[in-house]
């Protein structure tokens, strides 16, 4: 079967063969990572009965034989879905969700320890920055903390189900109603988030994109947490108010932040551009990360492998995983 | 009743305890070894001692019943020089402040978060991140952590790790029941077994006969290439010079090093914590022998100790008996 894998992702050198090594059946595939060269694209397109790819753009040659559009990403965001053909199913994968999950208790662990603080003095020879053998000040830990997850979907209960074993409260907030708490002791609909922030020691903003959740972590929510209260942000950066996050985080309204997503990004011609108009990476209470969260050996495998696996399903007429939506 | 706290760390124990200690407790505080000229007079009368210390040239003291230490080490208590029928208890509350680092360790390594977040910081560098082709770096999902001592220490990071989808081994002298999501308890004399399965190892161990040098180059060479390890015990279980050839010359992907060889003395207040400079390596993450000392850690000390004091006013049983003499 006719398969292309496209873009900066699917079209990555050595995607293709890391996902092909995991099928079954026999794959025709072509690799095309640049999908502005429209000279290679009008053909391979005509010809795809499956797309790998995490993006569709609206101004795509025809591609009259596509069955598949399997993204290598879980969020849709960038698929263009009404210029695809009639009859094409778009399957995402998941699998980052246990890697987001390890960054977040990594960060909260490594924010409550003052890891960076300490290693940092260790190096510089200060034995009395933490305590232990120097004297000092004692530094926190997570034990007994209120762990607040904004959006309780697959990340949010990976973290959850990490964190109680660390004797972590877990509160959640979600847009749609929770059947099974799982973890969590108490459930807030996202319309309540501030009544849920005050109980919180860490937030972990675990939310997808959308109109509900789009800035909702403004000044106002900000000023509702508790002054020591540390923000990880691994959802999306337009979820959190640029403006009003870099302001509390150096007024010190509240404790500090991991933040992994961005509300800018690099581009070829600024391959170190900073993730922010703001100079976030100034501030000694911010943890900042390029947005490689989920960036695992672990998560690309289960990725892979989910792709893997729908195209042989398609091969062999059975019913695809992963399904977001049919055209 | 009286009660004697002696030493620094006493001293802050009985200002964070004092309005938990029973009616009717006489107690004293005294700066060692500044006051040491008023140390006969509260010996000769104090029935409960609080420190971490009591030496063989201390003045008698007769009456004691209780000596409470404020650490989990009794080590520099000489149970000589202690009247007989005097009880001896240790206090805890460290070893969920200490499993907490090791799983934290644990994850920054295998995700090479100090490098990643600091080339984020100082350059801006997207290099990781999935919008560029950034190599993945590691999770410790499906990754064969192994515990060098299954105490109280091991037992709290097994509990901690499990929940990670780790697969879990564990090495103790004496024989131990392995908990739920701990595949299998090693006698320590069949460590070289479960060196070889390990992603991470971790020293949780105390040092004693059987445990100093435990960890030398054959076993480090034993491990992984490419795993980790990380120490919270106590710097003598692990060969200091084999410790630096493996990391210096790539054979372990890194290590978390929070106990040391040597440490710093008063007319050294910067003294590196070895003869190597493990401070220079990029994979090694380096802290002042400091994993335990958290806030929490001190309250639950604190708790324990006023809680033993109260249990012998009443003549109760006590709690972390480690000898009578």
């Amino acid at each position: 079967m006719k398969t292309l894998f496209l873009g900066n992702f699917g079209g990555r050198p050595g995607v293709s063969e890391a996902i092909l090594a995991k099928t079954a059946e026999k794959f025709d595939a072509s690799v095309l990572f640049d999908l502005g060269d429209s000279q290679r694209l009008i053909p391979v397109l005509a010809d795809a009965e499956i797309v790998v790819s995490h993006i569709w753009k609206k101004d795509f040659p025809a591609a009259p034989r596509l069955k598949l559009l399997q993204s290598v990403a879980a969020g849709i965001d960038l698929i263009d879905v009404p210029s695809l053909p009639r009859g094409v199913t778009v399957c995402n994968v998941a699998g980052h969700e246990q890697a987001i999950a390890e960054y977040c208790l990594m960060t909260m662990l490594a924010w409550s320890h003052r890891l960076l603080d300490i290693a940092a003095a260790f190096h510089g020879g200060v034995w009395s920055t933490g305590g232990g053998a120097g004297g000092g000040p004692t530094h926190g830990e997570i034990l007994g903390k209120t762990i607040g997850i904004v959006g309780y979907g697959k990340i949010g209960r990976e973290v959850a189900k990490r964190a109680v074993g660390f004797g972590c409260k877990i509160v959640a907030a979600n847009r749609s109603p929770i059947a099974e708490k799982g973890d969590a002791s108490e459930i807030y609909p996202l319309a309540e988030l501030d009544r849920m922030l005050p109980l919180c020691d860490i937030v972990v903003i675990a939310a997808g994109l959308g109109p509900e959740t789009t800035g909702i972590i403004d000044a106002r929510r900000l000023g509702v947490m508790k002054p020591t209260a540390f923000l990880i942000n691994i959802g999306r950066a337009a979820i959190a108010d640029e403006e009003a996050l870099y302001a509390a985080l150096k007024d010190n309204k509240i404790g500090g932040a991991a933040l992994d997503v961005w509300w800018q990004y690099p581009t070829p011609t600024e391959p170190n551009r900073h993730g922010s108009r703001l100079p976030f990476h100034e501030l000694p209470n911010v943890i900042l990360t390029p947005h490689c969260s989920s960036a695992t050996d672990g998560a690309r495998d289960r990725r892979f492998g989910t792709v893997a696996a729908n195209l042989d399903r398609l091969v062999r007429g059975e019913a695809l995983n992963n399904i977001v939506l049919r055209t | 009743m009286k009660a004697l706290f002696l030493g620094n760390v006493a001293a802050d124990t009985a200002a964070g305890i004092k309005d938990e200690l029973p009616a009717g407790l006489d107690w004293e505080i005294l700066n060692d070894p500044v006051e040491r000229a008023l140390l006969p007079a509260a010996a000769a009368e104090a029935e409960i001692l609080v420190s971490n210390r009591w030496l063989a040239e201390y003045p008698p003291a007769p009456k004691l019943r209780l000596v409470q230490s404020v650490a989990t080490g009794v080590e520099l208590i000489d149970l000589a020089a202690l009247p007989k029928g005097c009880a001896v208890c240790n206090s805890f509350g460290h070893e969920t402040a200490i499993a907490e680092y090791v799983v934290m360790a644990m994850l920054a390594l295998h995700h090479r978060f100090f490098q990643i977040a600091g080339e984020f910081r100082e350059r801006s560098s997207w290099a990781t991140s999935w919008v560029q082709s950034g190599t993945p770096h590691g999770e410790v999902r499906g990754s064969t952590l192994g515990i060098v001592g299954y105490g109280r220490v091991g037992r709290e990071v097994a509990r901690r790790a499990a929940p990670f989808g780790c697969r879990i081994l564990a090495a103790n002298r004496s024989p131990r029941d392995a908990e739920p999501g701990v595949e299998r308890v090693y006698p320590l004399a069949e460590l070289d077994r479960m060196l070889p399965e390990c992603d991470t190892v971790a020293i949780c161990t105390a040092l004693g006969p059987q445990t100093a040098g435990l960890i030398d180059a054959r076993q480090l060479a034993l491990m992984k290439p490419g795993a980790f390890l990380i120490n919270i015990a106590r710097g003598q279980v692990i060969d200091e010079d084999a410790l630096y050839a493996a990391l210096s010359g790539g054979r372990l992907g890194g290590a978390a090093i929070d106990v040391w060889w040597q440490y710093p003395s008063p007319g050294e207040p910067t003294r590196r914590g070895s003869r190597h400079d493990f401070h220079a390596l990029p994979n090694v993450i380096v802290t002042p022998h400091n994993s335990g000392w958290t806030g929490g850690m001190v309250r639950r000390r604190w708790d324990e100790i006023a809680d033993n004091i109260n249990r012998f006013a009443r003549g109760e049983s006590l709690i972390n008996l480690v000898v009578r003499t």
